[in-house]
């Protein structure tokens, strides 16, 4: 099957339904249309870190402070990341979801099979860190935004949504 | 250029008193070697802290803070543990948030691996890194009754602000000890009860 691209406005509204009341982020080239309606949004705030290190941990003080975060990020971000997934998202057992974007993904390609490293390992390394993850290949997939919500309070984790292609 | 050899120095002890003395009902993230000094002289639940992620002390302390505004929160860093994350520094100053204090002790070493230098330890200067990142307010010490004038000034105006103490480094060092399987990590059991005191 080929990826679809996801309108940013629909991928705003599923956000929105999930109750997101702040989003943490490190910018993704792959999410800039939804990026740029997000910094417009009068509701939603958004939290800019210089890297995905301090989003973990931002996203994990805004939990204990009553807030309802998700993080933004880039797969690049996600390698970068690793330390605080581990330390603060795991071993704190914080509800995070994540929103990563698969840039440069070939869209007819199964992620496992994509020539660029980037891509390629993302699934892998959540499986390694026990962290569920869900693939948005098109606009039917974003029932997943507000389920992931649901499965990182349940599970006390972080769990990853992947954009599979540029959303536009 | 900063000479940090030449710079007096405080114990992390007076240190710590000065803001032991201020302490209400803050948040309070502590890291690194000042963590447990801080537990003991200020023992709270609303004592947070960052055991196992080195460098993630401002950042928790941030997102705490932006979700509280009305609660100040104070962080008790590292110098090398906010060297580690040294880009924190621009993501708390654009944030802004005007409840956050960052204090930064820096006594120039690595001291709970055994006090190996900080790089550029005898030049390192995180108030004029504050300063240039666009916190609100910076200031240094090196004497504790000088910190003990002026920290109540600082503490009236809005921040962020990053207080740099000069500290003398400890002939210490931790090791770790094993962690039996099974066992619930120490900020799993620690931030629950917080924020159910910061939704009370």
């Amino acid at each position: 099957m080929t990826a679809q691209s996801i309108p940013a406005d629909q991928l705003l509204s599923a956000i929105r339904e999930a109750g997101v009341q702040d989003v943490v982020l490190v910018p993704d080239t792959h999410q800039r249309t939804v990026l740029d309606l997000l910094m417009d949004d009068e509701e939603i705030r958004t939290i800019h870190c210089s890297t995905e290190d301090e989003a973990v941990a931002v996203s994990a003080g805004l939990i204990i402070g009553g807030r309802r975060p998700m993080m933004q990020i880039q797969h690049a971000g996600l390698y970068a990341s690793v330390n605080n997934l581990r330390g603060v998202a795991l071993d704190g057992q914080f509800p995070i979801v994540l929103l990563i974007g698969l840039l440069g993904r070939d869209p007819e390609l199964e992620p496992e099979e994509d020539g660029s490293s980037m891509v390629r390992l993302c699934r892998p390394l959540l499986e390694t860190l026990d962290i569920p993850s869900h693939l948005l290949d098109g606009p039917d997939d974003l029932h997943h935004v507000a389920e992931a919500f649901d499965e990182a309070q349940e599970r006390n984790g972080p769990v990853a949504l992947l954009v599979g292609t540029t959303t536009s | 250029m900063t000479d940090n050899s030449s710079v007096q120095r405080m114990s992390l002890d007076a240190a710590l008193d000065v803001l032991a003395r201020r302490r209400e009902e803050q948040v309070v993230v502590g890291t690194m070697t000042a963590n447990g000094a801080w537990r003991q002289k200020s023992p709270h639940d609303l004592n947070l802290a960052c055991i196992g992620f080195m460098g993630g002390a401002s950042t928790l302390g941030l997102g705490v803070a932006l979700s509280q505004p009305d609660r100040d929160v104070w962080v008790i860093d590292g110098d090398g543990s906010l060297m580690m994350q040294l880009g924190s520094l621009g993501t708390i100053a654009g944030a802004a948030p005007a409840n956050l204090l960052h204090i930064v002790i820096h006594n120039g070493v690595y001291e709970t691996s055994g006090s190996q230098p900080l790089p550029s330890q005898q030049q390192v200067d995180f108030a004029q890194m504050a300063e240039g990142a666009g916190y609100a307010q910076t200031a240094s010490f090196g004497d504790a009754e000088e910190f003990d004038s002026a920290i109540d000034e600082l503490l009236a105006a809005d921040g962020p602000t990053l207080i740099q103490l000069y500290t003398r480094p400890a002939d210490r060092f931790y090791s770790a000890r094993p962690t039996p399987p099974g066992t619930t990590p120490a900020l799993a059991r620690m931030w629950p009860p917080v924020a159910e005191a910061l939704a009370g």
